[in-house]
């Protein structure tokens, strides 16, 4: 395979779950705002947080209002992680590499790019249907996901395309925990315990993670639990375990890979290592830097053995 | 005209003065359309304006795209389709066929015997100054004879019918010829508008042509092994011809690459992949001679593959079509087709080409300045339709500025009297109307010769226009070779 296709299809899964991952977020947290206390202290600020976007929104908003941060989130296009700008980018990676596709898997992302910017302005309208349409992106998403799984080769492309999904996926369920650890870490300590629930609560319906979380844990919402839920549980798929688990077994299947195994033991001893049960926020948030960095240490890998391997400085 | 049925369409459409392709002069139509005007008899315009709709939305999904290079940031368009087929009758097609085999052959042997001891020149069939003045000359190709002796592999000839009913040959694309994707994918979209009506006529399938793509490619590959490494080299995203690029590389299972791809190394050529450097045995390249190797043509672009041409001399790789290929592809060297065919064939040339005058004879350049107002003048070097002025429907001054232009520069100038064109029913708002077309078939040569059945049929949407490009404005339509034996 081209290096060059290797890191479009790696960079293309990354997108897609990327927009996924915000649309979910932005539907959860309109159903926990909701419910919260006024003066809570968790709002919207939070979803900027999440992909540490601070000072990129800072410098076309002047406040974190619903509106602002949802355009911001959904259709900015000054945002490279807003959604319409990961869909579009991944829609011009899969151009690039269309003939190692099934071709109905082009046309289902060209269809997911032309849904999202025939219904830009109905996002904006009204809560309902700004939920109807991050839905249909979410949908039409898992229909590519399906597609992708359940049409193709298990072959070489395959593994950069669940490589950048597990890779993205992980990054997002370690950001949601660490900066709803700093929000609690921060915040006035009576109006965390009335919210400190919801909160948890929203974060494990942003990862899809709620029913299964009540299913294999319990029925009632408790920080350490979640956390070990998030972070160490084998089989919910977008735990940091498994989603480092499916790198791993992805990266088995690709050449070269000495480095970025490396780097995948490095975060699995790590994992493995910590107990959550005794952890306080602050040596939580502390750890979860760590995971943050061991992260980008296999991104860093897997850019320098598959990507970059024969390109000429230019 | 809500429940119009296409009966009276047909009976109310205004037959101009051009051939029409599908309706004779009696307004009858012809016997090979007479099955798609049965078939339309019995459907409504909504009917037919519902599935024109679905072929639309199809092609958007599909992302069935050309590119513009004027457009800033609208990077590609969807492929204008007009759904009435095109049809040709099987007994006329066979002629065709025949033709073009005929022409390419006589083509190839022309361009190697150019790079090589130059015969033809010498016995004084063809001019050796129309050879010193052409810009698609490569003289770093001298000398060199590649396999089977054929150099342009893949060529889209384009072919207009005069008023008479006449089929000329227009011009020889010889250096990247697009458009067969549309081609293929114009079939496709037919298939899924009227799936009825292929059940009911003997319309020649054309779904061969990446296999036979596949196998003229694989014929070029220096190695024996058995599946040998085929790489498309395209410039990249922002050529309007991308799709098709992206399209044959996934129909004929080869790598679509780029030029920062590739590498050569001890005159191999590699391509760069995650588990290291692979060998390249045939590269199908859509990027222009001038681009290909900066070591040996243009050293600025950035497109090419540094150290491509030693390689190919050293016969490591094979290269579709050969660089240096395109000095055939000029419209003054394509006057002199007619006398390549007698000269290497020794064979009268089946299929005619349109009368033309060649500006660096000084006589025949006085009677194209003095008949600009009749004539299509053409510059030797130009595709798609740039540059040439359609003498009868340009204002004084244009001809007073082109006048000047082949004055300057003769040998760059060729005319032809403007042919009308034929026409075939084409759907616009809702009514059957005649617009002008001409017809592109592939024609591919390395062991063997083989024709595409029909080609790309190119429509000048707008009224009366004769410019079928469709970087200006033009369409397509399915191209139907129609067996008329079997009614």
């Amino acid at each position: 395979m081209l290096s060059r296709v290797a890191e479009n299809l790696y960079w293309m899964a990354r997108y897609l779950e990327r927009a996924d991952n915000t649309a979910r977020l932005i539907n959860s947290t309109t159903q926990v705002l909701l419910d919260l206390p006024i003066g809570a202290k968790f709002g919207w600020d939070v979803l900027i947080k999440i992909p540490d976007l601070n000072n990129l929104f800072l410098k076309h908003y002047p406040k974190m209002d619903e509106s602002s941060v949802v355009h911001f989130l959904i259709l900015d296009e000054n945002n490279p992680s807003s959604i319409l700008s990961c869909i579009r980018y991944a829609r011009e990676n899969t151009r690039t590499f269309r003939e190692v596709l099934p071709t109905v898997l082009w046309e289902r992302i060209n269809g997911l790019y032309l849904y999202i910017q025939c219904h830009a302005q109905s996002i904006t309208r009204s809560r309902s249907q700004r939920y109807e349409v991050l839905n249909q992106i979410i949908e039409r998403r898992e229909s590519i996901v399906g597609l992708v799984m359940g049409s193709m080769s298990h072959d070489t492309a395959y593994q950069f395309i669940l490589l950048g999904r597990n890779i993205e996926r992980a990054n997002m369920v370690t950001r949601i925990v660490n900066v709803n650890s700093e929000t609690l870490l921060l915040g006035d300590e009576a109006i965390i315990k009335s919210t400190q629930e919801r909160l948890w609560m929203a974060t494990l319906t942003a990862l899809s993670a709620y029913q299964m979380y009540r299913h294999h844990v319990g029925l009632h919402v408790r920080e350490q639990r979640v956390v070990n839920f998030l972070l160490k549980n084998a089989l919910f798929p977008r735990s940091l375990k498994h989603c480092i688990g499916e790198a791993k077994s992805c990266l088995s299947m690709l050449p070269n890979n000495t480095e970025p195994m490396k780097a995948i033991q490095r975060i699995s001893r790590r994992l493995a290592r910590i107990s959550i049960d005794d952890l306080k926020l602050a040596a939580l948030h502390k750890y979860l830097e760590q995971i943050e960095s061991d992260l980008s240490e296999i991104h860093n890998t897997i850019s320098q053995n598959y990507f970059y391997l024969y390109r000429t400085p230019s | 005209m809500d429940e119009e049925i296409m009966s009276t369409l047909v009976n109310n459409y205004p037959l101009g003065d051009a051939y029409d392709e599908l309706i004779g002069n009696d307004g009858q139509p012809r016997q090979a359309s007479r099955p798609l005007f049965d078939f339309l008899a019995d459907i409504d315009t909504n009917t037919l304006d519902a599935r024109r709709q679905t072929i639309e939305a199809a092609i958007i999904t599909m992302g069935i795209t050309f590119s513009v290079y004027s457009e800033a940031g609208n990077i590609d368009r969807a492929w204008p389709f007009d759904i009435i087929p095109r049809t040709i009758d099987r007994k006329e097609w066979v002629r065709i066929d025949a033709g073009l085999k005929q022409r390419l052959t006589a083509l190839n042997l022309f361009i190697n015997d150019i790079y090589n001891e130059q015969h033809i020149i010498k016995d004084k069939v063809f001019p050796g100054k129309v050879l010193a003045g052409s810009v698609n000359f490569r003289s770093q190709c001298c000398g060199i004879t590649p396999r089977f002796g054929v150099w342009a592999h893949i060529c889209g000839t384009d072919l207009v019918r005069d008023k008479d009913g006449t089929i000329y040959v227009l011009e020889d694309n010889l250096r990247v010829p697009s458009g067969v994707s549309y081609m293929l994918e114009n079939r496709q979209l037919m298939k899924r508008l009227f799936p009825e009506i292929f059940q009911s006529i003997t319309i020649l399938p054309i779904d061969d042509y990446p296999i036979q793509l596949h196998d003229t490619l694989v014929a070029l590959s220096p190695s024996d092994c058995e599946r040998p490494v085929i790489v498309v080299l395209t410039p990249g995203i922002f050529n309007s011809a991308y799709f098709e690029h992206c399209y044959l590389a996934q129909q004929i299972g080869a790598f679509l690459v780029e030029g920062s791809d590739l590498i050569v190394k001890d005159d191999y050529v590699y391509m760069k992949t995650i588990s290291g450097l692979r060998r390249v045995d045939v590269i199908y390249r859509r990027i222009d001679d001038d681009f290909i190797d900066p070591e040996v043509f243009r050293p600025e672009s950035k497109l090419g593959v540094p150290g491509l041409m030693r390689a190919w001399r050293k016969g490591t790789v094979g290269i579709a079509n050969a660089p240096g290929a395109g000095v055939a592809d000029d419209k003054v060297v394509y006057a002199f087709v007619p006398e390549m065919i007698r000269y290497y064939l020794n064979e009268e040339a089946i299929i005619p080409n349109v009368p033309s005058y060649l500006c660096m004879y000084d006589d025949q350049c006085e009677y194209v300045l003095s008949n600009l107002d009749k004539l299509v003048v053409k510059p030797a070097n130009e595709s798609g339709g740039y540059g040439i002025i359609i003498g009868p429907r340009a204002t004084q001054e244009e001809r007073d500025r082109f006048a000047k232009l082949v004055r300057a520069n003769p040998r760059n100038y060729m005319a032809q009297p403007t042919i009308s064109l034929s026409t075939a029913p084409t759907l616009v708002n809702h009514h059957l109307l005649p617009r002008h077309l001409d017809l592109r078939p592939f024609v591919l040569q390395s062991n063997q010769v083989s024709v595409t059945t029909g080609g790309l049929t190119r429509v000048a949407m707008r009224e009366g226009s004769l410019v079928v490009n469709s970087s200006q404005g033009g369409g397509s339509k399915d191209t139907w070779v129609v067996d008329t034996e079997d009614y």
